[in-house]
């Protein structure tokens, strides 16, 4: 390519980023500016005296040194994502080798598995909420018949409100994990496999010599990837416990929504939601890092 | 794997796993088919009268039609733009060496990583300034935002695929670099490129939390009509049930035809499934 050819190309790549550098400044890099000018005043829609004049870093202190509520948030994500992460991983993979070979229907059964990932949250929310229902629901119901349940309900005890949302998020993700398990087997070399046989290994020596660590890096990337998702759990919790009862299943993404969108504190809101952008910036290297390594393979 | 099985004894493991997979969807169906006398009942009723009561009163009393439309225009239009952008975006990414690219990129990946809210309340904040909260304008921007490292990551990985043998054969021909892109390389990566789009329709389809807070009264989407209808009075299941299985089959009859490609839409394109 000559000097005019460079030229052009030149030209024409920043023809092609133009568009997106404009829209990541007007969609992301002022708002940003915004949140971390409003995240240093005292700005309420509901409290009269909060009226935007500037605090400083106070918001930040009360954030990181008062506030109990936020530590909680914290920990309850830790430790769903703790719970729900290794399950749907195992539960995946089970399938995933299950089903990991040739049969009429199979692109039809894998649909209909995918049910849960694909379907809106909400729509899963409410689906659980009508089956979870006092005494109506049809889980409700048999769970009683079978003697499980006592009267109480399910979502109005905190510790069955939270092991009920964990159940759920793992019904609803386990068929993602099961789809990328079963990309990485199919894309596996059988020649590994039928040597280690021949040499008389046992199908659980296969899988954990062989198939195992050569999923490793899909498992080490599927497992990142959901655990950073299911810390953001959303949806399905606004919709049956709305983090409560009290605050026995407000994660951080609820409680940083009832802050903000409830109480309608918008400079502490601001405050909490740079703080977590921050913590999701290291995230995203170390996961970036993990990816693009991935990818090289 | 060549395992001698016997395919009745490996199919029920199957089936179990089918039904706790598919009892929760088939009985929200059921229940938007169901009068309100069939709807709460003890024990649960598997077989009643079908009708079709509930589906009309949401399309009659609940405008259903307006959040129908509301979430369509959304979608389509948060897709066509994120897709354009994305799309010229991962062009560049994969043929150039773009100056500080791997920081753009990261910034691309780092507002899908972080918690939606966090990215939510600083947009509510400049849309609250600017008096646009009861435009769509919002929730377009927030959902082609969100989506944005799908489409340059996908795309890019399609880009990659392409020969650059073909390229080079039009560049000696005299094409230029945009035309090389618009009847070469674009061309070719079409099939890509729709599977993308309807990934990205799909996940502005199913959003919540952009909608709930980006829009208000009426231009809000499905997603946040459905919850609307738990009222303080008592939740109206059969409608929510109707509404549900209204917002939900689109995306399973599309979820069928992508399903080659679901793994890499789910992980943003860093699979290759």
């Amino acid at each position: 390519m000559g000097g005019a050819q460079a030229r052009l190309s030149n030209r024409f790549m920043w023809f092609c980023m133009a568009p997106v550098i404009v829209f990541l400044i007007v969609v992301s890099l002022a708002p940003t500016i915004v949140a971390i000018v409003d995240s240093l005043r005292e700005l309420s829609l509901t409290v009269f005296t909060k009226r935007g004049a500037f605090i400083g870093l106070e918001n930040y202190r009360e954030l990181l040194s008062e506030d109990a509520k936020f530590f909680t948030a914290i920990s309850k994500t830790v430790m769903f994502v703790a719970v729900v992460v290794p399950f749907e991983f195992i539960f995946g993979l089970a399938i995933a080798l299950y089903i990991n070979h040739e049969f009429a229907g199979r692109r039809l059964l894998i649909t209909l598995i995918m049910l849960p990932t694909m379907i809106a949250p909400v729509v899963v929310g409410m689906m659980w909420r009508y089956l979870l229902m006092p005494s109506f629901g049809l889980l409700t119901y048999y769970l009683q018949q079978m003697g499980f349940l006592a009267e109480t309900t399910i979502f109005s005890d905190e510790f069955t409100a939270f092991a009920a949302l964990m159940i759920i998020d793992i019904w609803e993700w386990t068929p993602f994990m099961m789809l990328i398990m079963l990309a990485g087997l199919t894309a596996m070399p059988q020649e590994p496999i039928e040597a280690a046989h021949l040499d008389g290994a046992n199908a659980w020596q296969v899988l954990w010599h062989v198939q195992l660590s050569f999923l490793r890096p899909l498992i080490v990337f599927a497992v990142m990837f959901r655990a950073i998702e299911a810390s953001k759990v959303f949806d399905t919790i606004y919709i049956l416990t709305g983090g409560g009862p009290g605050n026995a299943t407000e994660t951080i993404a609820v409680f940083a929504f009832r802050t903000t969108f409830i109480k309608w504190d918008l400079g502490y809101g601001a405050a909490i939601c740079l703080v977590l952008a921050f913590f999701s910036l290291v995230v995203a290297a170390l996961f970036f890092k993990v990816t693009s390594r991935a990818q090289e393979r | 794997m060549k395992r001698r099985h016997n395919p009745y004894l490996w199919s029920i493991p199957l089936a179990l796993l089918l039904v706790v997979i598919l009892v929760p969807y088939v009985w929200i169906v059921l229940a938007s088919l169901k009068e309100r006398a069939d709807l709460l009942t003890v024990p649960p009723r598997w077989l009643f009268d079908v009708s079709f009561e509930n589906y009309r009163q949401i399309l009659s009393e609940k405008s259903f039609d307006t959040y129908l439309l509301n979430s369509l225009i959304i979608g389509c239009s948060s897709t066509a733009l994120c897709v354009t952008v994305g799309t010229l975006a991962a062009y560049a990414f994969s043929r150039f060496k773009v100056p500080a690219g791997n920081h753009i990129f990261f910034y691309i990946l780092a507002t899908r990583l972080g918690p939606p809210v966090a990215y939510a309340l600083p947009m509510y904040l400049v849309f609250f300034k600017l008096g646009l909260l009861n435009l769509q304008v919002g929730v377009i921007l927030a959902h082609a935002t969100f989506n944005l490292v799908l489409v340059v990551w996908m795309m890019k990985s399609f880009f990659d695929d392409v020969p650059r043998e073909i390229e080079e054969a039009a560049y000696l021909d005299g094409c230029s670099p945009f035309q090389v892109f618009r009847m070469i390389s674009l061309p070719l990566t079409y099939p890509g490129l729709v599977t993308v789009a309807i990934f990205v329709l799909i996940f502005s389809w199913n959003e919540l939390l952009f909608a709930l807070i980006l829009s208000a009264g009426e231009m809000r989407t499905l997603t946040v009509m459905i919850p609307s209808l738990v009222l303080h009075t008592g939740t109206l299941w059969g409608q929510v049930a109707a509404a549900s299985v209204l917002q939900s089959l689109p995306v399973l009859v599309f979820t069928f035809f992508i399903q080659k490609h679901l793994v890499r839409g789910l992980t943003f394109g860093a699979v290759k499934g």
